[in-house]
């Protein structure tokens, strides 16, 4: 009993205290911000480090890292640091929404993390809640725009505008029938649907076979023979790189002659890799820009290739961009304050990232997907078609 | 027809090769040992380590090498069998079942991420993958791979099959399997017997991730979860405890799922695989040559 008196006493005064300063700070702040305005400035990431999805987390994290440096080595933002919270989401919905609570709770005023578009969905109303402002890199389901939220902002492009590109470059090319196939993921199921979607309202090009297979396997004979009682013109796969190299593979094996056409989820060196060198070549992909596609950008690569002894990879540069147009959007909003930085986001207009200048429409997504058509050739991935 | 029934026993003779360990061990000591599918992973892996070391091997060694680093990884991941039974396990051998079933949900984990933390989260691609020229027969096509896989599993299922019905080992496995107590009255060291079994095992899953390596190319340290699970299923089918069963059960499995996958699409397949599954249990719980065991008083 004798101690318990002096313990509340000091918990009043601390509490007391804390009123005080967190008093002040609103005060002399002026912004009216939750968090504290010396230190570091906090931005969180939720992206894939665990999982099957963890080597694209490395590349973000890696594009995250390098402006975060670069800000720093210029004087920060407002004249503070940035410093870098990164969680795992494990491309998981539940681990990603624990990470998000947890980024919250660390005290970040941004994020700009999100991958697995299955994953960042729960995330959206945790930052929405705590008034943080999104800038997503990767993640492009329709989903995401569907939740309507003012705090998220998708810096790449979404599952329409490539489904809009695929269906663009069947008809440019001739193909008369497509197989869609899916690993059942929001990503990939929303690619799928809406290129279906758009195929049946052009009516030019015939759906011959919508599938869908289960990721993670190592034998996909079901979806090959499948594919080959479709007997389509091309075979569009919108999921990941894993199982897409294994069907092209596969695919192969069993003969099949006609095209094939991956998702942005595939683009990436390991699917030619699993595939094997031969069975890839005059693989198309529909992509947004990556670095080897973009002019201009060999110095980057090469910095970056100095900084992570490791060439970049699919969404580095976006994950880059995604720090440069927060801290952007905090410059421009003269403080971190959730209000200030969603109006000065939905102002940005001609900020130079590597998709273009950017300029967000009323959703909050790119005014142009900025997709193209890439083919695999000597075992890459270069430019065929610009769509422009 | 005939090239779903192809596909189906080919992916089959995986899911059996993997379920044979499950059900042995399941037979014998009463425990789902999840970490299974993981050793299959591991055997995939050690293969990898052990072809890359070698450094290049031209084509026309190739199958001569597999067959050798096939043998090297199924004792290495036999080895390792032993070994997480020996730590995970034993200790627990008198604990609660719920116990050691969690015991096993961590070894599996520790495993998947060990190797994801020593060997890099990235797929690898096997150095050595299995290519040849393929054939038709009745319609269906049929590559020299999946051929040569498909000996190999057969080989050693018949091998497997021949030990446990021929050895002294082998009846005391069985005897085990009946009655632990009983065979230990009887002076039949339990221990060793175990330890054997979990060697067997392991090296089964091992051989079965090597083959996966070869033939598919791609390997990851997520890869023995899913197939984990089928093979799981596959004992279950059979009847969890009985070795045919297991083999039985794999392959039917293989061929539900392209059935499935060819009758409702491939959206459909697993709700057409485990559906069945699920009718097939209510009305035969004991699988296809499990016994009903009476409970002994």
């Amino acid at each position: 009993m004798k101690l318990r008196i002096p313990k509340a006493l000091a918990v009043g005064a601390v509490a007391a205290a804390m009123l005080a300063t967190t008093g002040c700070g609103g005060i002399l702040g002026g912004g009216g911000d939750k968090t504290a305005d010396s230190g570091p400035i906090k931005i969180a990431a939720v992206i894939p480090m665990s999982g099957s999805s963890a080597p694209t987390g490395v590349y973000m994290k890696n594009g995250m890292q390098m402006a975060v440096d670069e800000i720093n080595a210029k004087g920060g933002v407002l004249g503070r640091q940035l410093s870098l919270d990164l969680e795992d989401g494990a491309c998981d919905p539940t681990q990603a929404a624990a990470a998000a609570n947890k980024a919250v709770s660390n005290g970040a005023v941004i994020s700009v993390g999100g991958y697995c578009s299955g994953a960042t969905l729960p995330t959206l109303p945790i930052f929405a809640k705590a008034n943080i402002p999104m800038i997503i890199p990767a993640a492009n389901s329709q989903e995401l725009v569907n939740q309507k939220l003012p705090n998220v902002f998708m810096i790449n492009g979404t599952g329409s505008q490539q489904a809009a590109a695929a269906v663009k470059f069947m008809a440019k090319d001739g193909v008369k029938s497509v197989a869609l196939v899916d690993d059942n993921t929001s990503y990939s199921k929303d690619i799928a649907t809406e290129t279906k979607k758009d195929l049946q309202a052009d009516g030019t090009v015939k759906v011959a076979l919508a599938t869908s297979v289960t990721a993670g396997e190592s034998d996909y004979s079901s979806a090959v023979h499948d594919i080959m009682g479709a007997n389509p013109d091309m075979l569009y796969w919108t999921g990941y790189y894993q199982e897409g190299g294994l069907i092209i593979n596969q695919l192969k094996a069993a003969g099949y002659k006609g095209k094939i056409m991956v998702a942005d989820g595939s683009v990436d060196p390991s699917l030619v890799k699993i595939a094997g060198a031969a069975n890839a070549e005059g693989v198309f992909a529909t992509m947004t820009q990556t670095p080897d596609t973009i002019k201009g950008a060999e110095t980057w690569i090469a910095n970056y290739t100095k900084a992570f002894g490791s060439a970049p990879g699919p969404y580095s540069t976006q994950s880059y961009d995604a720090v440069r147009v927060a801290a952007e959007a905090m410059t421009q909003a003269k403080g971190t304050g959730g209000d200030a930085v969603i109006k000065a986001l939905a102002g940005i207009d001609g900020f130079q990232i590597f998709s273009g200048p950017l300029k967000f429409t009323p959703e909050h997504t790119l005014s142009s997907g900025g997709f193209q058509i890439l083919v695999v050739q000597g075992g890459k991935f270069i430019l065929k078609d610009a769509l422009a | 027809m005939t090239q779903l029934i192809w596909n189906g026993l080919f992916v089959g003779s995986f899911y059996a090769l993997i379920a044979l360990g499950y059900s042995m061990v399941y037979g014998i000591i009463k425990l789902l040992n999840f970490a299974h599918g993981d050793i299959y992973m591991l055997g995939a892996f050690v293969g990898f380590a052990m072809l890359t070391s070698v450094g290049v091997i031209p084509a026309s060694m190739s199958i001569t090498a597999l067959l050798i680093v096939l043998l090297l990884c199924m004792i290495v991941t036999g080895g390792i069998g032993v070994g997480i039974e020996y730590l995970a396990y034993r200790p627990l051998r008198n604990s609660p079942r719920l116990a050691v079933l969690i015991t096993a949900v961590g070894a599996s984990f520790t495993l998947e991420y060990g190797v994801s933390a020593v060997a890099g989260p990235n797929p690898k691609v096997f150095p050595v993958r299995l290519e040849g020229d393929s054939f038709t027969v009745l319609g269906a096509r049929i590559s020299v791979p999946q051929l040569v896989l498909m000996v190999i599993a057969v080989v050693l299922m018949w091998g497997l099959n021949s030990y446990i019905q021929r050895t002294s080992m082998g009846r005391a496995m069985r005897a085990i399997a009946l009655d632990t107590k009983g065979a230990l009255l009887m002076g039949i060291n339990v221990n060793k017997v175990i330890t054997w079994t979990f060697f067997i095992g392991s090296a089964l899953a091992g051989a079965a991730g090597v083959m996966a390596g070869a033939y598919y190319g791609k390997i990851d340290f997520l890869m023995g979860f899913i197939i984990g699970l089928k093979a799981f299923t596959a004992a279950v089918i059979g009847g969890i405890g009985n070795i045919k069963g297991a083999m039985l059960g794999g392959l039917l499995l293989g061929l539900l799922e392209a059935f499935g996958s060819q009758w409702l699409g491939g959206q459909w397949r697993d709700v057409f695989t485990f559906g069945v599954l699920i009718a097939f249990l209510t009305l035969k719980p004991t699988g296809l040559l499990g016994e009903r065991v009476t409970e002994r008083v």
